[in-house]
């Protein structure tokens, strides 16, 4: 099931490599033993390859997705609640019914669910269906990301702090509060006064207030290219491109860590190098708190 | 006697002041009070480089100026009052477990994030998350009363478990997000998703709002405890209406979707 993302188009292999098309020991006949579900708020081409096509009103997945767990649940949702995310109940019990039914359901979602309204609750919502849906059949869920390995560095902050964002390291240990913490919201606000920016670009990405606290503080951006955040970079060291010159590990989808070989050579260092040249500089440095004090655990007050 | 203290300059990074406590101020000397630590990023600073300190040993705090940086203050307190005049950063009062904390100005998110008793006054508007549970905590507010005199922010009283919020302006999405109990009292009414996943607990509105497609209307009517409930709210100048003379709520239960036994109750004037 794919909910809020145009894999047709977007992840171009996604079909014929993972989700529908590989004949396996349980599934031989390929594309006609699996179903497709498609929940989007427009007909994309993705439309196309599904066996079912949801039209979702632009706003309501997270009312539709909570139907559906009253629904699994054999709760009375009223037929006009219905209508208003643009559904049927007809169409509904038919997919829950398949729901229950099938064998190994998998959900992945796309920006259309995660960016809108709502944000991290529209996720929150479709990994609980999920977690829910395996009190009858075995059910997981997965973003569908954008970016080359953004799944490798939610996976490396995972085991490295035991969270995969929004980290504060400054009482020494680390405090994840997303919203607090996270990026956009510490740029937004301008809590920081300092960026060390590796691997992204977010003077494409980020809100205008958080490009403008960008400008305003010094900024350091490694990257391979000439970015937006580059331009606006106090600092821009040149990189080489990961994978093609820099050897390392990206992380698929599926948190399967890829070893990347470098088939060129480049004249620049890569991000590796530098992050570990920066580190030895400051190691040098005298501690930052004063001798024989410790960073107090917030914990202790309460 | 009160401590008054006085923002000398704004921090350019948040300045951590858990040590912003009744408890922590009340047998300490004006000396021993400047010299305490607060985190100013991660740079451990006395609290005399930000404050202008006045006044010694008391559990009644006075601050004065743009606090919007300074985050955690009032956390885990236990007896005395805070009064801040300016607006005020994240976690103000969190985990609380008794006392008062008045604010003449605008707070920020997570204000009375899992307190345990206490009392909390925002004049101005509040941010988001207030009572709520922290991220992968279970239960939010477990008892205490904050009123927000202005609008909030998104998932106010998310998974709260006792306690009262009373919100005098609009509040955001996700109202009583994930609610396990206590009340939260909407004067304005609430953007959409209000109640979304509430297992029990109640919400009551002045205002009509847009409910989430699994919440069923059970029935109109003037709850007996309505009357018990405005009385004690008249103490915080909080009028609720109660009088069938008045008009009626209208009763919807929900959400279907855990399911859960979560009641909102929607003012109708007659």
């Amino acid at each position: 099931m794919y909910w809020g993302g145009n894999p047709a188009e977007c992840h171009p292999r996604h079909f014929t490599k993972y989700t529908l098309m590989q004949k396996s020991k349980f599934l031989p006949r390929g594309r006609k033993d699996r179903t497709m579900v498609l929940v989007d708020i427009r007909e994309t081409k993705s439309a196309k390859a599904s066996d079912i096509f949801l039209q979702v009103r632009p706003g309501k997945d997270f009312e539709l997705i909570t139907i559906l767990r009253a629904m699994i649940k054999e709760q009375h949702v009223g037929d006009e609640q219905i209508a208003e995310t643009g559904m049927t109940r007809e169409v509904l019990d038919d997919l829950v019914h398949r729901m229950k039914s099938c064998k190994f359901g998998c959900f992945f979602f796309g920006m259309g669910l995660s960016m809108t309204r709502g944000k991290h609750m529209n996720s929150a919502a479709l990994l609980t269906l999920a977690a829910e849906m395996n009190a009858f059949t075995k059910f997981v869920a997965m973003p569908m990301r954008g970016h080359g390995n953004v799944t490798g560095a939610d996976v490396i902050m995972r085991w490295q702090t035991g969270y995969p964002f929004g980290i504060t390291f400054n009482r020494g240990y680390p405090r994840y509060n997303p919203g607090e913490f996270s990026t956009v919201d510490v740029l937004v606000r301008g809590d920081c006064d300092a960026a060390f920016i590796i691997g992204a670009d977010p003077g494409a990405t980020m809100p205008q207030p958080a490009i403008e606290h960008l400008k305003r503080i010094p900024t350091i951006c490694l990257d391979p290219h000439v970015t937006h955040t580059s331009n606006l970079a106090r600092v821009h060291i040149t990189t080489a491109p990961q994978g093609i010159a820099a050897p390392g590990t990206a992380y698929r989808m599926d948190e399967l860590p890829l070893p990347l070989k470098p088939a060129l050579k480049s004249p620049y260092p890569s991000d590796e190098e530098v992050v570990r040249r920066i580190n030895a500089a400051i190691a040098e440095k005298p501690f930052w708190l004063a001798e024989g004090s410790q960073p107090q655990m917030i914990t202790n007050q309460v | 006697m009160t401590i008054t203290l006085t923002l000398k300059q704004a921090p350019a990074v948040p300045l951590e002041a858990e040590v912003l406590s009744p408890d922590v101020f009340a047998e300490l000397s004006n000396a021993e009070i400047r010299a305490l630590i607060v985190y100013n990023g991660k740079r451990q600073v006395p609290l005399e480089e930000f404050f202008d300190v006045d006044g010694e040993r008391s559990d009644e705090l006075v601050l004065h100026g743009d606090l919007t940086k300074v985050r955690l203050i009032g956390r885990g307190m236990s007896k005395g009052s805070v009064t801040v005049h300016g607006r005020v950063g994240m976690h103000l009062g969190a985990h609380m477990k008794g006392g008062r904390i008045e604010v003449h100005g605008d707070a920020s998110d997570w204000i009375g994030a899992e307190m345990k008793n206490g009392f909390i006054h925002v004049h101005g508007n509040a941010g988001g998350q207030i009572g709520a549970a922290y991220r992968g905590s279970l239960a939010g507010m477990k008892n205490g009363t904050i009123i927000v005199d202005g609008t909030a922010g998104l998932e106010v009283g998310m998974r709260m478990r006792r306690g009262t919020i009373i919100l005098g302006g609009q509040a955001k999405d996700f109202t009583g997000l994930q609610m396990k109990g206590g009340t939260i009292i909407l004067m304005d009414g609430a953007e959409i998703r209000t109640g979304a996943w509430m297992n029990r607990g109640t919400i009551i509105s002045m205002k009509p709002i847009k409910l989430m497609p699994t919440f069923a209307e059970s029935n109109d009517s003037n709850p007996t405890f309505m009357n018990v409930y405005a009385r004690q709210l008249k103490r915080f100048g909080v009028n609720l209406p109660f009088a069938a003379s008045e008009g009626i709520y209208q009763r919807f239960s929900g959400d279907l979707a855990v399911p859960g036994n979560g009641e909102i109750l929607v003012w109708q004037p007659a």
